[in-house]
């Protein structure tokens, strides 16, 4: 599975390297969120930008993310694509997490 | 141990059935291969051959050949005897499946040492037999506890009916055995029904169990319990709650930790069939399809909502429509749209709104069917990745 991760000053931007995130690499990347998480890191933003699609599997672990954080810190989303805002819209995930136009954007002032 | 010797020597047969014997083994005797083949179905349990290369009618190596290729139910663990250390011949026996060789004339403390390895394999080999007899019987007892738990869940479907004037018509399948989607409609009171379509997130058990958890709660019409219909202390002692108080209701009930996130997307709403005014909640659930007749037009009703589950003290907000005449409504889980082709294209909205489009003058059962018939031709295959169900009503006053 490819995800990576960097520090983008008090940001850690993950980035997913998966055309879908549906229930094949959803399971794992929480996994590895939830390690992120457990690390310490509690501002983080996952970067959308490859992703073409995503199911409800998918939807629920971007959800599981921000719950673990249980408010201390910050968990939003940016690039989301064409299918996947439709997804965020029909969802209204916008009344759940902070959606971003661009990495640059998520992490501005920081 | 059950051992066979193959050997057309008489002599040579039974000086190794004697020593076999003494070892404390199980010894059958065959002059040849044929011989051989009738007894190894006779005896089950021989487990172990020692068979001669050269013999008349059917040689070593046919013997070994036939032995591989039959179904015995078992492992034959298969000691060649080679006349001379015949480096091609060991070669030959190998690819064809022998076990172990053995150079004559016989030592017989290499032969004692041999058979023990032997022996050690079909051991465990017996192990393997009973542990996958074993599994294989869990595996039964788990399919037909799935195929209860299937019937169990088609028992809990609403059948095509009319309620009030309002026809109700349905296509479900669940992508494994047991699916995640259920839906309902029933009437509330003299002239009101309620209808809802949902889909929980994941499939297969887990998600089963949970829809059919919802059934339950979203068909229970009476008593203080009820979510759709509240008790009042007054006439006319009861009042049927608003679509979007439902979701929010059920929201507050069922919320998910990190670790499971069971979380589910809803359509639900209620007709008032004498005025044919619907009124529509959603929770991050496909737009359901506002089928006009007279108007000829399909118009997807936008709704948005957090799907229920995933956060609390989200609020719902419902839309009113009013119905004419014939105007159906097609609720449906995304099982159909996000249905894909060989090209992993999606089915899409566009594609069900033209499929609604056509069949506008065509009675429920039809509509149903040319869907399912589309998305059947699409995604070309026998069975759905993702569970596949609408729910298409009708208002005819």
């Amino acid at each position: 599975m490819a995800f990576e991760n960097h520090e983008e000053g008090h940001f850690t931007v993950v980035r997913i390297d998966e055309s879908r995130l549906d229930a094949s690499v959803a399971e794992v990347f929480k996994t590895y969120v939830f390690d992120l998480i457990e690390e310490g890191r509690s501002n983080i933003v996952v970067d959308l930008a490859e992703v073409r699609f995503m199911d409800s599997t998918g939807l629920s672990v971007l959800v599981a993310g921000l719950k673990k954080l249980s408010g201390n810190g910050s968990f939003s989303l940016a690039c989301a694509q064409p299918a996947v805002r439709d997804l965020f819209d029909l969802t209204s995930m916008d009344k759940l997490f902070k959606l971003h136009g661009s990495v640059a954007e998520a992490v501005k002032g920081s | 141990m059950n051992i066979l010797i193959v050997e057309d020597a008489r002599d040579q047969r039974l000086m190794l059935s004697i020593v076999l014997k003494k070892q404390g083994h199980q010894v059958l005797e065959a002059e040849n291969g044929i011989k051989a083949l009738e007894i190894l179905q006779e005896y089950q349990d021989v487990r172990i051959i020692i068979s001669d290369w050269m013999m008349p009618g059917m040689d070593g190596l046919e013997l070994l050949r036939q032995t591989r290729k039959t179904d015995l139910g078992r492992y034959i663990y298969f000691i060649l005897l080679t006349g001379n250390a015949d480096h091609e011949a060991v070669v030959e026996g190998m690819n064809d499946g022998a076990d172990d060789f053995l150079a004559k004339p016989v030592n017989f403390d290499e032969l004692a040492a041999r058979l023990k390895a032997g022996i050690r394999i079909i051991e465990l080999e017996k192990q393997l037999e009973q542990q996958n007899k074993q599994l294989i019987e869990a595996i039964q007892t788990v399919e037909k506890d799935l195929e209860s738990a299937a019937k169990a869940q088609e028992v809990l479907l609403a059948q095509p009916t009319t309620i009030q004037h309002v026809a109700f018509d349905w296509f479900f399948k669940p992508s494994k055995i047991l699916g995640g989607d259920m839906f309902g409609y029933q009437a509330i009171d003299g002239e009101t029904l309620g209808f809802y379509q949902l889909d929980v997130a994941g499939h297969g058990i887990p998600s089963a169990l949970f829809s059919f958890t919802l059934n339950n709660i979203l068909s229970e019409t009476s008593g203080r319990g009820s979510i759709i219909k509240e008790t009042l202390d007054h006439e006319p002692f009861y009042k049927v709650r608003a679509p979007e108080k439902v979701l929010a209701s059920l929201n507050r009930r069922f919320q998910v930790t990190p670790e499971s996130m069971l979380y589910f997307t809803i359509a639900y709403g209620l007709i008032n069939s004498r005025t044919g005014q619907v009124t529509l909640s959603q929770a991050g659930h496909p737009k359901p399809l506002w089928i006009h007749r007279e108007k000829a037009y399909v118009e997807p009703v936008a709704g948005g909502g957090v799907p229920i589950g995933m956060m609390p003290d989200m609020e719902y907000t419902s839309c009113t429509l009013q119905f004419r005449p014939g105007d159906r409504l097609f609720l449906y889980s995304d099982g159909v749209t996000e249905c894909e082709n060989a090209e992993s294209e999606q089915f899409g909205e566009t594609r069900l709104l033209q499929c609604l489009q056509d069949t506008l003058n065509d009675d429920l059962k039809s509509v149903i069917d040319q869907v399912e018939k589309n998305v059947r031709d699409w995604s070309e295959l026998d069975r759905f990745d993702d569970d596949v169900t609408y729910l298409l009503l009708e208002w005819k006053p």
